[in-house]
């Protein structure tokens, strides 16, 4: 609608005739403004192309369809590139640029953390080609401190690669979730209004020509942009230099405030007493490993005092939400000392900073960079549990997402049965072999062949022994048992591979 | 022409026994049960089936405070009341308190299943119109369909072309001159057209059975899930004889009817001596049916004997059927008012499905209780889930009114597992006397209130939010 009326006011003014009046003596074109000064670029800024492609959830052997991302790199020494792990999530191909010249570079990760949400890239070239690349560029320095009230600028190109700023002023320092969901870290927030350029990841904040921080997200409505900083940045390159790849550090706790006066005459909290009241631990976690109970009072975690609110005062960026003790100003590896208050006395409890690697959760968190791991037998296709795979529903709450999803929340009764995943029938693909099974999926397996089932590589295993010629499959819920003919099995497997369903690999374990 | 295309001549009173019956209605509030409710009213068709007896559906009267019958050539109200109700199949009977107001009119003879594309004729009082209304349609599907009162219960049901609408409820489908059905449900016509519902006679024979004894019984349940046998490994594995005979018993309720009968994994041969074939279907008097159907026809302490396969070995019994309990939880209830127990702002109240819909909950822990409650057996566990729904801001509880809505798991280590748990439990001295601490089921941290401060704020607060009582327990 609007494009018609706006047209039609153009033709309408085309169709008015000029007033007839004398011409003026004046020239038609003023005078040219002076040139601007040089267009304003940057040598330690590039441009990320990125082609990126997840696995699919459902057929966990194909790929979905490439997407794009296109940001901005930090040139950092040794002609590394520094972006967000956002931007090379799943990347398949990964294109620098550099702004003036368009020259491009394939590029490799060197190293990624996705709860911190940093990558270092390298170029994919030798030689000549990635010399030349990197010849005219600048390495930048880290900014490692800023304060509420700072000044900073926000860093795009533009079509000829000339650098675009935005201001911002931190407004506030506080901790966030970065992008996945329980990575809570130290984040700047500012108010401002940031354009939409063609680059819309990674764009470098900066603070006297050193890198503050890269953009994490801009909410257009609020106009409220938040910076992830350069403490965390120089944390996470410390971090890859020394090979190690430790990670960002976490205790494994749930942690409830104590403001409310009842509670805290409940727990023998004295008036004024802060500390943090534990209402769980994480298995196998720093806090577990130190001895932490559920129910302990948390009062100080090396030698920073926490108060009822689960804050602290940080030398370093005044008062800030306990986690970036551990987050920000430790490494893995770390000795940590905390103080609890359990049955009225104080406790110290001491050990080293753990982090504790997706793969070893129950129910992975995030996979990036990699399909899940499944299996196909004869059409019935098993998967190991995955958050993702949760999230790839969607909207569509039904009974038997709801199930799984409390399942994904809540896995230690099946923890305690020896599982170290949890492995589910996911879809049945149809095939002579599995006629009668077609609608069943989201079911957990208990067992297959008599074999208990503890991870992916159970099922692989306990499939090669079918008793009489038929494999049993037994799942928690209906309908429980299951059969499948083994010779139909390896007919429809055959079948799989090369049919309809070009299912190409017929498992993944890794 | 046919008998259903005869001229009704409603001076000559040929359709006073058909009345219309007018219900003034009171329905609960589940958000603040503490309150009586919202007046409301509506109306539908009734028809006589015996001496001072109407039949109309459950949904016509459900909530009733007040019930008046009209007759088409008879100007004066007649107060009636419920006799019998039966909302696992949406009928009910009503009676004038007066009983010789009717003595006059003739009974309607109630007649056996038509057949398909036979016409019958819908009599009632829907909307359009004040007076007595007639559509004419045909049988169109006889099948076993949800009925909608419950939402949880499914009977034979029998579908018609005829116009059903807002009103017709209750009212007689009539073929020959005689009562082939009551109508009570249809799709409206934006989803659906000339699709309407009516309720068979074998559905009300049972009932009308059921009550011969002075009361509804209610429907009974075998109460298991079957899983058919389509696959050759099936046959093989469970050592059957690939003669089509035989359905996989998948699950077995434990609260029901064979739970010590039956186990998942047995094969159900026959029923009563009706062999089940492998896709869950009985042939009964000629026709193939859903097993359930044969357990429909039956009453509560009725047996019926089953054979089964178990290990490769057959073997019989005999079940003695009962209805299964826990799936009420799940469907609309009626007539009741809604439970509860108020104590210092929290609001305790039953999870059923009536609450489930009033507070439109959301929450992850509540939900997958409520939708798994049959399906992972939640129910043993906790025959009654008892869910914190509301916090009456105040100062005794300023810190706690984010908790809600929420599963109470204990109260002073009293594990709540129904309604009339709580009230001991609260009174209870738990391992800090001074205190009373509340467990919520995968919720951060206990409710803490100290027990003066929360006995000097009951008072407080059921003046301040006019609460009159502070609890109430439904009749033990």
């Amino acid at each position: 609608m609007k494009a018609f009326y706006s047209v039609l006011a153009l033709l309408c003014l085309a169709s008015l005739p000029l007033p007839a009046r004398a011409e003026p003596k004046a020239p038609l074109f003023p005078e040219a403004a002076p040139s601007p000064a040089r267009t304003v670029h940057s040598d330690s800024v590039l441009k990320v192309n990125v082609t990126y492609q997840g696995y699919s959830a459902h057929l966990p052997w194909q790929k979905e369809a490439p997407g794009a991302r296109r940001g901005l790199g930090v040139v950092l020494a040794n002609d590394r590139v520094l972006v967000t792990g956002q931007m090379v999530a799943n990347a398949t191909y990964i294109e620098l640029e550099l702004p003036e010249s368009g020259q491009k570079m394939p590029a490799k990760v060197v190293g990624v953390d996705y709860e911190a949400n940093l990558a270092l890239l390298e170029t994919a070239a030798f030689g000549e080609r990635a010399k030349s690349f990197f010849a005219g560029l600048k390495p930048m320095q880290i900014e490692a401190k800023a304060h509420t009230g700072d000044n900073l600028s926000i860093w795009q190109t533009g079509r000829v690669g000339e650098l675009i700023v935005t201001l911002l002023r931190v407004s506030k320092v506080m901790t966030s979730q970065y992008v996945l969901p329980g990575s809570n870290f130290l984040v700047y927030e500012g108010q401002g209004i940031v354009r939409t350029e063609g680059n819309s990841f990674t764009l470098p904040v900066v603070k006297n020509g050193k890198l503050a921080g890269l953009l994490l997200r801009y909410d257009s409505k609020n106009q409220l942009t938040t910076v992830l900083p350069g403490v965390i940045i120089e944390h996470f390159l410390k971090d890859m230099a020394d090979g190690k790849n430790g990670g960002f550090p976490s205790l494994g706790i749930e942690v409830q405030a104590t403001l409310d006066d009842q509670f805290r005459a409940y727990l023998g909290l004295k008036p004024g007493q802060g500390g943090m009241y534990i209402s769980s631990v994480v298995k196998g976690g720093t806090a577990d490993a130190v001895g932490m109970k559920k129910e302990d009072i948390l009062l100080s975690i090396n030698g920073f005092n926490i108060d009822s609110r689960g804050d602290y005062e940080d030398p370093d960026f005044g008062r800030l939400s306990l986690s970036h003790i551990v987050r920000g100003r430790a490494y893995v590896g770390d000795e940590v000392k905390m103080r609890v208050l359990r049955e009225g006395k104080e406790v110290e409890l001491k050990g080293r900073l753990t982090r504790k690697n997706p793969k070893d959760y129950t129910v992975w968190p995030y996979l990036f960079d990699r399909g899940p791991n499944y299996v196909v037998e004869g059409g019935l296709v098993f998967q190991e549990l995955t958050k993702p795979y949760l999230q790839a529903f969607g909207e569509d709450a039904n009974a038997t997402l709801l199930r799984l999803s409390h399942l994904a929340e809540h896995p230690e009764e099946y923890e305690k049965q020896g599982r170290t995943k949890l492995v589910f029938l996911s879809a049945v693909l149809p095939t002579p072999g599995t006629q009668g099974y077609e609608r069943l999926g989201g079911l957990l397996v208990k067992s297959v062949n008599g074999k208990a089932i503890n991870d992916i590589s159970d099922l692989d295993k306990a499939f090669k022994q079918p008793q009489d010629g038929i494999h049993t499959v037994e799942f928690e819920d209906m309908p429980k048992k299951i059969y499948l003919d083994a010779f139909a099995v390896e007919k429809d497997n055959m079948a799989l591979l090369k049919g309809a369903y070009r299912v190409g690999s017929l498992k993944r374990i890794e | 022409m046919s008998s259903t295309a005869q001229p009704i001549d409603v001076a000559a009173g040929d359709s006073d026994n058909i009345v219309n019956i007018d219900v003034s209605m009171l329905f609960p509030d589940y958000r603040e049960p503490w309150n009586a409710g919202q007046p409301s009213g509506g109306s539908g068709t009734g028809f006589m089936i015996g001496k001072n007896r109407f039949l109309t559906n459950a949904h016509v009267v459900s909530h009733a405070t007040r019930i008046v019958i009209r007759t088409q050539n008879d100007p004066a109200p007649h107060p009636a009341r419920i006799v019998f109700i039966a909302h696992d199949c949406d009928l009910a009977i009503v009676e004038a308190i007066n009983g010789n107001d009717f003595a006059k009119l003739r009974t309607l003879q109630i007649g056996g299943i038509p057949k398909l594309n036979t016409e019958v004729s819908v009599i009632g009082y829907p909307i359009g119109g004040e007076r007595i209304s007639v559509t004419r349609g045909v049988v169109s599907r006889i099948d076993f369909r949800p009925y909608s009162h419950t939402g949880v219960d499914s009977h034979l049901a029998i579908q018609i072309d005829a116009a059903i609408n807002p009103g017709n409820s209750g009212g007689p489908v009539l073929q020959d001159g005689k009562v082939v059905g009551v109508a009570f449900q249809g799709y409206s016509g934006r989803v659906a057209q000339n699709v309407g519902y009516m309720i068979p006679t074998p559905v009300i024979k049972r009932f009308l059975k059921d009550i011969e004894d002075g009361h509804y019984d209610h429907y009974v349940d075998l109460a298991i899930s079957s899983f058919p046998i389509e696959n050759p490994a099936q046959i093989k594995a469970l050592k059957l004889q690939g003669d089509g005979v035989g359905v996989i018993v998948a699950d077995v309720e434990p609260a029901g009817s064979v739970s010590d009968k039956l186990h998942s994994g047995d094969v159900l041969l026959s029923i009563d001596g009706n062999p089940v074939y492998n896709n869950g279907l009985v042939r009964v008097d000629g026709e193939l049916m859903d097993m359930n159907e044969v357990v429909e026809r039956k009453f509560a302490g009725d047996t019926v004997k089953i054979q089964y396969q178990r290990d490769g070995k057959r073997a019989e019994n005999t079940v003695t059927l009962k209805r299964f309990a826990p799936y009420l939880t799940l469907g609309e209830q009626y007539n009741q008012r809604p439970r509860y127990v108020m104590y210092a702002g929290l609001v305790f109240q039953p999870m059923d499905k009536n609450l489930m819909d009033a507070h439109q909950i959301r929450d992850a822990t509540v939900s997958y209780w409520f939708d798994n409650f049959l399906s992972q057996k939640l129910y043993k566990d906790r025959p009654e889930v008892v869910i914190l729904t509301n916090v009456l801001p105040d100062d005794v509880n300023s810190y706690i009114q984010g908790s809600f809505p929420a599963i109470v798991d204990e109260i002073n280590g009293v594990k709540i597992k129904a309604l009339a748990d709580v009230q001991d439990a609260l009174k209870k001295q738990g391992d800090n006397p001074d205190f009373i601490m509340i467990k919520l089921l995968e919720k951060g941290r206990p409710l803490v209130l100290k027990r003066s401060l929360a006995a000097e704020a009951q008072p407080r607060i059921m003046t301040n939010y006019h609460i009159e009582e502070d609890s109430y327990l439904g009749h033990e």
